[in-house]
C-alpha cells in the first residue's frame, strides 16, 4: 500500500511541484515584490529531495529535456532581438562585451586559484562564470515591461558573453579530454565541431523557417506556434546529437531576426507556454542543488559572486561614456548582468556524457548558483528601476 | 498669468517643430529613450533645438527661424541626420507619422517633467493617448492683429494641411480608415478645435482669455490645443494640424505652403475671414481626415462641393508667382506630385502594409523613409 502511494506520489511529483512553485512566484511577487522567478527558484530548492523535499534530482531525467527546451525557447527570443549591426555603428559595445567577459574569466579563476580549486575545474568555473542567463534578464525586461539603453545594452551583452562563455567552456572541455584521454579526436570533437554544427544547424533553422512562412503568407500572421515548434525541433535534434541546443537556438534566433523577410508578430515570452515552462525551468535549476553542496562552498561562491560583480560593473562603467550613455546607466548596465544561474546549470546538464561532476567537485559552485538564482533577477530588476526604465505603473 | 505682449517678428519667416518617434530596432514597438536619446544629443552639437515630449517614447526637434525653403531644408536635414546618428549608436529608430501604427497607449510612461506629470493627472489615459505625432509649422507676424487675421483667414485652407500631412492611417493595430487619426486623439481634448472668432489682439484678450483665465481654465496659450493658435512669445502663428511627415523634406514643403498662403492672404488675395465660414470647418475637416485628398469639402461661400485634390491643386497654381518671390518653388512641386498622384504618406503606409503583411512592417517602412529620403521616390 505505501509502495503504491509512493509510486503515485512520484507520478504527481512534478505538476504538484510546478504548481507550488507557481504560487510561491506570485505571492513573493504581490507581497515582497520579488521577481517571480525568484519564487520559482526557492521553491525548487526547498522541495528537492536533497533538502527533505519530495522532488528527486531531475539531472539526467526527461524533465531535463524539458528545461532545454523552455530555456531555448528564451535564447531564440533573446538572438531575436539582438542586433548585429549595432556592433558595428557603436563599436566601444564591442569592446565593453569583450572587456567584461573576459575580466570576469580572470578574476574568477584567480579567486579559484586562491581557494585552491584545482586547474579544470577552476577553468570551467570561470568560463561559466563569464555569463549572463538570458533567462533571468530576459523575464525580468518582459515581466517589468522595461526599454532603454541599460536593458538593450543588458540583453546583448548578455547574448554576448554566454556565446562566448559557451566557446571558453567547450575549449576548456576540448583540453580536458585531452590531457586525460588523450584522443585528439575526441577532444576536437568535443569542441570546434560541436560549436559550429550547432550554430550552423541554428543558422539552418534561421533561414528556412521565415522562408516557410513567407511561402505560408499571410496564414502565418502569428508566427508564435510555428517558431516554438521549430524550437522544440532544434532542441531535440542537438539533444539527441550531443550538440549544443543553447548554441543552436540563440543563433537560430539571431539569423531569424536579420534575414526576416517578412515581419510577423512573436509574443515576448512566447505566451502562456513560455510562462509554463519558465515556472518549469526555474524549479528544475533550483532542485538540481544539494544543500549540504551549497554550505560547504558558501565562501569561494560569496567571494566569487562579488568578484565578479565588481568586474562587470567596472567594465561597464568604465567604457560607458565612450559608448554613449551615462556613467550611472554604464554601472546599472553591469549590475544588471548578475544572473547567471540557468545557463551555467544547463550547459553542465548538457556536459553530463563527459561525465564531469563539476557541482560535486567545484564547492563554491552550487552555492553560486542558488546565491544568483535568486539574488540576480531582484539585483537586475532593481537596476532596471534605478535607471528609470521599468513600466512606472505597478502591476497590481 | 495674463497673457504675454505678442512679440513681432519679421513677417512670413518661418520654424518648425516636429514630434517623432522612438522605435526599438527588433520588433519596431515604442521604446520609452527619449532620456537616453537627448543625453547622448546634448554631448554632440545638435543643430537646432531638441527637448523631450509628453511620453518617454517621443521627441521633439524645432528648426530656427528661416526666410527661405532652402536653408529651412538644409537645417532640418542635418537634424534628422544627427538624430539617425545618435539613433544608430543606440540601436534605436527615429521616424515620423503621425501615430505609432501598434503600440499600446497603456504601455506608455509619461517623461519624468513636472509640467507632463500635472497633465497626465488631469487628463488621465488622454495624456497617454496622446501620444501622437504632430508637425506644427511657425509663421512670423509683424503684429498681433495680423495674427488674428492670418488664423481666421486660413480657415478655409486647412483641410489642404490635413490631407497633405496624413501619415497616420493605423493606430492600435488596425487601419482606421482615416488617412489622419492622429486628429481623432487630439479632438477628445475639451479646448481642442478653432479659435473664437476675434480680430483684434485687445478684443482678444480682454473679452476672450481673461475671462477663461478668470474661470481657471487655462493659464497660458498653451493650454489650448487650437487646430491654428497665436503665439505671442514667438510673434507668430502656429498650425498644428498637421502628421508629423514621414520625411524632412515632405515637413519642409509643408511650411513652404503654409508660408505661400500667408503671402497670398496678406495681400489682400481673397475676402476677410467671417464667423460665417465655420459653419462648414467641422464638416470639412472630418473629410480631410477621413478620405485625405480624396475628401469633398464645401466652399465656405460658394456652397459648392470640391474634391480636395483639385482645390490643393488649383491653390497651388494660385500660388505659384507667391512661391516664385519666397523660392519655394520646389517645396510647392513636391506637393504637386503628392496631390496629383503620388498620394500622401497615409497611402505610402498603406501601400507598404500591403507589401509586407503587418503594421510591424509599416514602421520599418517608416524608418526607412526618415533616414533616407530617396528610398520613397525609388518606390513610386
Amino acid at each position: 500500500m505505501t509502495e503504491h502511494l509512493l509510486a503515485v506520489m512520484s507520478q504527481i511529483a512534478w505538476p504538484l511541484a510546478l504548481a507550488i512553485a507557481w504560487l510561491v512566484g506570485e505571492l513573493g511577487h504581490r507581497w515582497l515584490a520579488l521577481p517571480r522567478i525568484s519564487g520559482y527558484g526557492i521553491a525548487g530548492f526547498l522541495m528537492a529531495a536533497s533538502q527533505g523535499g519530495f522532488l528527486p534530482n531531475p539531472s539526467g531525467t526527461p524533465v531535463a529535456l524539458l528545461a532545454d527546451v523552455a530555456f531555448a525557447l528564451i535564447l531564440f527570443e533573446l538572438g531575436y532581438r539582438i542586433n548585429l549591426g549595432w556592433l558595428r555603428a557603436n563599436p566601444w559595445l564591442g569592446v565593453t562585451s569583450l572587456v567584461e567577459a573576459a575580466g570576469t574569466f580572470c578574476v574568477v579563476f584567480f579567486i579559484a586559484r586562491v581557494f585552491s580549486v584545482v586547474l579544470v575545474p577552476a577553468l570551467l568555473l570561470s568560463a561559466l562564470a563569464m555569463s549572463t542567463s538570458p533567462a533571468a534578464v530576459l523575464r525580468v525586461v518582459n515581466e517589468a515591461r522595461s526599454s532603454g539603453q541599460v536593458t538593450e545594452r543588458m540583453l546583448h551583452l548578455s547574448a554576448f558573453n554566454c556565446v562566448l562563455a559557451v566557446i571558453v567552456f567547450k575549449v576548456v572541455v576540448g583540453y580536458a579530454v585531452l590531457a586525460s584521454a588523450g584522443s585528439m579526436l575526441q577532444a576536437v570533437w568535443s569542441s570546434l565541431v560541436v560549436l559550429l554544427v550547432s550554430a550552423g544547424l541554428g543558422a539552418l533553422f534561421g533561414v528556412a523557417v521565415p522562408g516557410l512562412l513567407r511561402t505560408l503568407g499571410r496564414l502565418s500572421r502569428n508566427a508564435t506556434v510555428v517558431f516554438a515548434l521549430a524550437v522544440l525541433l532544434l532542441t531535440a535534434v542537438t539533444h539527441a546529437f550531443k550538440f549544443s541546443p543553447l548554441l543552436a537556438a540563440l543563433a537560430f534566433g539571431l539569423v531569424a531576426r536579420h534575414r526576416r523577410v517578412m515581419l510577423s508578430q512573436v509574443q515576448r515570452n512566447f505566451g502562456a507556454l513560455g510562462d509554463l515552462l519558465t515556472v518549469l525551468l526555474f524549479v528544475f535549476v533550483a532542485a538540481t542543488l544539494d544543500g549540504r553542496q551549497v554550505v560547504a562552498g558558501i565562501q569561494l561562491a560569496l567571494a566569487v559572486v562579488v568578484g565578479r560583480t565588481l568586474v562587470k560593473t567596472l567594465a561597464t562603467t568604465a567604457l560607458a561614456r565612450l559608448s554613449g550613455v551615462t556613467w550611472r546607466k554604464g554601472a546599472l548596465t553591469g549590475l544588471a548582468l548578475s544572473p547567471l544561474s540557468v545557463f551555467a546549470i544547463l550547459l553542465l546538464e548538457q556536459s553530463r556524457y563527459l561525465q564531469l561532476d563539476l557541482l560535486g567537485e567545484v564547492a563554491g559552485m552550487a552555492a553560486m548558483v542558488l546565491l544568483l538564482e535568486i539574488i540576480g533577477p531582484l539585483v537586475t530588476r532593481c537596476a532596471l528601476q534605478w535607471a528609470g526604465e521599468t513600466h512606472q505603473d505597478r502591476e497590481t | 498669468m495674463p497673457l504675454a505682449p505678442f512679440k513681432t517678428a519679421e513677417v512670413l519667416t518661418m520654424g518648425v517643430e516636429l514630434e517623432l518617434q522612438l522605435v526599438n530596432t527588433a520588433d519596431f514597438d515604442l521604446s520609452a529613450s527619449a532620456g537616453d536619446m537627448l543625453h547622448l544629443l546634448e554631448r554632440t552639437r545638435f543643430p537646432g533645438q531638441v527637448m523631450p515630449e509628453l511620453t518617454e517614447s517621443m521627441i521633439e526637434i524645432a528648426s530656427g527661424v528661416h526666410e527661405q525653403h532652402e536653408t529651412l531644408l538644409a537645417q532640418l536635414q542635418r537634424m534628422r541626420d544627427a538624430l539617425v546618428a545618435a539613433g544608430d549608436r543606440l540601436n534605436l529608430a527615429v521616424c515620423g507619422g503621425g501615430t505609432h501604427p501598434f503600440q499600446h497607449w497603456f504601455d506608455q510612461r509619461i517623461f519624468s517633467k513636472p509640467r507632463f506629470k500635472a497633465l497626465s493627472s488631469l487628463y488621465g489615459y488622454l495624456a497617454k493617448q496622446f501620444t501622437v505625432f504632430g508637425q506644427h509649422v511657425h509663421i512670423g507676424c509683424s503684429s498681433a492683429d495680423e495674427a488674428l487675421f492670418l488664423m481666421h483667414a486660413l480657415n478655409r485652407y486647412l483641410p489642404h494641411f490635413i490631407a497633405l500631412s496624413a501619415s497616420s492611417p493605423y493606430y492600435q493595430g488596425t487601419d482606421t480608415l482615416f488617412d489622419s487619426a492622429r486628429l481623432n486623439s487630439v479632438f477628445a481634448f475639451p479646448l481642442s478645435g478653432r479659435a473664437p472668432f476675434l480680430l483684434r489682439w485687445e478684443d482678444f484678450e480682454r473679452d476672450y482669455f481673461a475671462k477663461m483665465e478668470k474661470t481657471g481654465v487655462v493659464k497660458s496659450m498653451k493650454d489650448f490645443y487650437w487646430d491654428i493658435r497665436p503665439k505671442p512669445e514667438f510673434g507668430t502663428i502656429e498650425l498644428r494640424v498637421c502628421d508629423t511627415p514621414l520625411t524632412v523634406e515632405r515637413a519642409a514643403a509643408l511650411a513652404c505652403y503654409l508660408q505661400a498662403l500667408c503671402r497670398h492672404l496678406l495681400a489682400g488675395g481673397e475676402p476677410p475671414p467671417v464667423e460665417d465660414d465655420y459653419l462648414v470647418y467641422n464638416y470639412n475637416r472630418f473629410q480631410a481626415c477621413r478620405f485625405g485628398l480624396d475628401g469633398v469639402i464645401l466652399h465656405p461661400r460658394r456652397s459648392e462641393s470640391l474634391l480636395l485634390r483639385d482645390d490643393i491643386l488649383a491653390t497651388l497654381r494660385r500660388l505659384a508667382p507667391h512661391a516664385e518671390a519666397l523660392g519655394s518653388q520646389s517645396a510647392l512641386a513636391e506637393l504637386h506630385e503628392v496631390a496629383e498622384g503620388g498620394g500622401n504618406d497615409a497611402a505610402y503606409l498603406r501601400r507598404q502594409h500591403a507589401l509586407e503583411g503587418s503594421v510591424e512592417g509599416v514602421v520599418a517602412a517608416a524608418v526607412r523613409c526618415f533616414r533616407m529620403h530617396k528610398e520613397k521616390e525609388k518606390e513610386n
